[in-house]
């Protein structure tokens, strides 16, 4: 017998930083296209707006992605639980949940990974996030530092191989966060519904399908 | 070839007017010269009366010759403290006088706040710090950059990168002049245009071009800047480019569309094609050698540390970020597309689709 349950997965200083940021990227993608193509596009009107608004969006996606840093890092003190794959996640993780994915998924066979605050995410997020959050965030507000003051931090640039290096970098990534937010945003979908996985990065609490009877229920 | 007939018409010039000043010099300048061509010369306190002949030399000034436009220096000179008068400018230049005379400059400064009238050079063959020196005479660069940058993003880099005259006058037909630098001693940030003297002793030859034409034609091949900016990392040096006009003029005023930066960040890859290098010479002028077309553009090395936003993208990045876009795009749609063909095992094996 199956049985709904409702556990409280995402706490608030995530769900804060998570929407800030999701707005934040958002923001940059579309000023930073009219960035680079003026010519094609002007969703912002004069390019300063496009400017000073991809600037500020900057910001405050750096500031947010401390907020997240910081919350699992000192006050959870989850971040290493949650996102770094163990070797069995390696092994076989995520392997199993990407043949869910590709395969079974469309057979109707139900998700072999389920959430608990303890383990949120299935190998395949894990690695994800994992490469998102630690190496890709970091290096796009990095470069994104420099191009912002390329005057006063010229030496660093130039030991970095130049600007071009340095804007070339920046959009490579870019749009591998455009890339990662149209995957992103659709296997967040594939919930018991297509709204499941939605809520609980909005208000915390997950509804979970369990299939035996015991009492977690808070 | 469109860059040969370029190359050949610029060096023409040059050598037409190296020739003609040696050849042609006014007569009379070399008695003026015997004095006022050495260094030690002394005028009256505060007057600087010493005339760099090299410079000099280089001027067309040099053909017209110090007495038309010191006429009636005495006989007696220097010893009769009769001051032999100065020609006014506008009297040989009336179309830029009266160009300049209705700016909104003509009150702040004659020609001569600008130009020393024995080392006029053709813009030709200044460099764009070389025009921006000229301003920063009486505009105090940093005070310059601060009243700049309350609205415009990033003044301390525009301010480097572009002559002043871009912005203030109506000068047109931008072109992209690099320059090598060298970092002076004991600085990080700042840089300053390489002298003759060091590029000659790197090049190991007297013309200074060799440092980046190798094989000496007289054009700078995507190949060739892109081995030399390699070389320039470990040299404390590199290559700076400069967006100047090619036509200058003397019409003064603040434009409105400067405000605007889709006047140049939305002018299209097309406007960043023409570039040159600018190369020192012992005369303190440059002579400039003509680029091979779309370096500017060049993924990575061509120019390493020139970049316009907005105008000098390259296609190859653009045609890379947009695959990795579409990879990501591709996977909601065709994994949307099984998820929709099967909605039905769901259905049966759960009761939610
Ligand atoms: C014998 C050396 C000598 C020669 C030759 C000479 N000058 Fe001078 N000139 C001087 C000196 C010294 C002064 C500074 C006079 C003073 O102290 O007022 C001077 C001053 C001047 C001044 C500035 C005067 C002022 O105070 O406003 C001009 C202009 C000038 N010379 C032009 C010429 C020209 C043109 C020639 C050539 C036709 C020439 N000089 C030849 C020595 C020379
Ligand atoms: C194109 C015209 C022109 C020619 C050619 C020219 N001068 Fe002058 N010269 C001027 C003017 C104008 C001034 C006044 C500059 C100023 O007010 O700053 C001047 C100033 C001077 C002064 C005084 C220094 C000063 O800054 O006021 C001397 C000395 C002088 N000239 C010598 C010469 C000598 C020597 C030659 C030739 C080798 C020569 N000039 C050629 C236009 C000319
Ligand atoms: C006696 C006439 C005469 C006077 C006076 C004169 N010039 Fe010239 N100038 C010329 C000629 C001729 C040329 C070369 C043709 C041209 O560019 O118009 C020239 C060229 C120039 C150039 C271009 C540089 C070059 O080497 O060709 C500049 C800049 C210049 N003059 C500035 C001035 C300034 C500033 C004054 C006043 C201090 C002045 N001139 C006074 C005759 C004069
Ligand atoms: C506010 C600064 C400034 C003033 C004032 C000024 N000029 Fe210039 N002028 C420049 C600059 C910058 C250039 C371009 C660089 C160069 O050739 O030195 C130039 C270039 C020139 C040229 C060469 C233009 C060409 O395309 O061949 C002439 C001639 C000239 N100026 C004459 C004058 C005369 C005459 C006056 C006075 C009526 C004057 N300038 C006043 C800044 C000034
Ligand atoms: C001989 C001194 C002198 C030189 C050289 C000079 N200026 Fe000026 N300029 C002034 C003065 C004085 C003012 C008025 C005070 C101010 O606004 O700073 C002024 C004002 C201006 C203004 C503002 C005008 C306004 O109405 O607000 C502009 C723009 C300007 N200069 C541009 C330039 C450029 C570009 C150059 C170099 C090519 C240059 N100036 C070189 C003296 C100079
Ligand atoms: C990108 C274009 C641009 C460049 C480059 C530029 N200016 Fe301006 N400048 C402007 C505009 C636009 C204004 C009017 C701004 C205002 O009224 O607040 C202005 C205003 C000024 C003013 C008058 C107001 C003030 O801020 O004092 C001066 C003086 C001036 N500029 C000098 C310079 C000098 C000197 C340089 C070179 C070192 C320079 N500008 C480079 C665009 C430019
Ligand atoms: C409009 C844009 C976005 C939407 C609609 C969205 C939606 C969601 C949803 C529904 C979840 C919960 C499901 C899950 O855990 O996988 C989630 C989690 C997450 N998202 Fe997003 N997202 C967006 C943008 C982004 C961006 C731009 C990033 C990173 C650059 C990001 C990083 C994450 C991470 C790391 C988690 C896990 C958070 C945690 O619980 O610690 N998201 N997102």
């Amino acid at each position: 017998m199956k049985h709904k349950e409702m556990v409280y997965l995402t706490p608030m200083p995530v769900r804060i930083w998570h929407w800030l940021n999701a707005f934040g990227i958002v923001t940059l993608c579309i000023t930073g296209l009219q960035i680079r193509f003026p010519d094609y596009i002007s969703v912002f009107g004069a390019y300063k707006a496009a400017i000073r608004l991809h600037n500020t969006a900057g910001a405050v996606v750096s500031v947010s992605y401390m907020l997240w840093l910081m919350y699992y890092l000192v006050v959870a003190k989850s971040l290493m639980k949650l996102y770094m794959p163990t070797l069995d996640d390696l092994k076989t993780g995520i392997f199993r949940q990407a043949f869910f994915y590709f395969l079974t998924y469309f057979l109707g066979k139900p998700n072999p990974h389920h959430s608990t605050p303890d383990s949120k995410f299935n190998p395949m997020q894990k690695a994800t996030y994992l490469v998102i959050m630690f190496i890709l965030l970091p290096l796009v507000i990095f470069t994104g530092v420099l191009l912002m003051y390329i005057a006063p931090l010229r030496e660093l640039l130039l030991l970095l191989g130049g600007i071009k290096m340095l804007i070339g970098t920046h959009f490579l990534l870019s749009c591998c966060f455009t890339a990662f937010l149209f995957v992103h945003i659709y296997l967040a979908t594939l919930g018991h519904t297509p709204l499941a996985h939605f809520k609980p990065m909005w208000n915390g609490w997950e509804e979970e399908e369990i299939d035996d009877g015991s009492e977690k229920t808070r | 070839m469109r860059d040969f007939t370029w190359k050949t018409v610029l060096f023409l010039a040059f050598f037409m007017m190296m020739t003609i000043s040696a050849r042609a010099a006014a007569p009379g300048n070399e008695r003026c010269m015997n004095c006022h061509g050495h260094m030690d010369i002394k005028g009256p306190a505060g007057m600087k009366i010493y005339i760099d002949p090299v410079k000099f030399a280089a001027t067309t000034h040099a053909i017209v010759g110090c007495t038309s436009c010191h006429d009636r220096v005495s006989k007696g000179h220097p010893g009769d403290r009769y001051n032999p008068p100065r020609a006014a400018c506008g009297d040989c230049h009336k179309p830029v006088f009266d160009e300049y005379a209705k700016s909104l400059h003509a009150s702040k400064a004659g020609c001569t706040g600008c130009h020393n009238p024995h080392e006029v050079r053709l813009p030709l063959f200044v460099s764009g710090d070389d025009i921006n020196r000229k301003c920063a005479r009486c505009h105090d660069t940093r005070k310059t950059i601060q009243s700049h940058s309350t609205w415009l993003p990033q003044a301390d880099l525009h301010i480097d990168s572009l002559p002043c005259i871009t912005c203030h006058t109506g000068s047109r037909d931008y072109v992209i002049i690099m320059s090598i630098e060298s970092r002076l001693p004991g600085s990080r940030n700042d840089f300053k245009i390489s002298s003759y003297d060091e590029l000659a002793a790197l090049a190991q030859a007297a013309d200074v071009s060799r440092v980046i034409d190798l094989n000496n034609d007289k054009l700078i091949s995507l190949a060739e800047l892109r081995d030399f900016n390699h070389q320039l990392r470990g040299r404390n040096m590199r290559l700076w480019g400069m967006m100047v006009p090619e036509t200058v003029t003397h019409s003064y005023q603040i434009l409105d569309n400067r405000w605007d930066c889709s006047f140049c960040h939305a002018s299209g890859p097309k406007a960043a094609q023409k570039s040159f290098i600018a190369f020192p010479e012992k005369n303190g002028g440059y002579t400039r050698l003509v680029v091979e077309k779309g370096a500017i553009l060049d993924i990575l090395y061509g120019t390493p540390d020139f970049y316009m936003l907005g105008t000098t993208r390259s296609t190859p990045l653009n045609i890379i970020g947009a695959l990795i876009v579409a990879a990501g795009l591709s996977f909601p749609v065709c994994h949307g597309f099984f998820r929709f063909l099967t909605r039905k095992n769901r259905k049966e094996n759960n009761h939610e689709a």
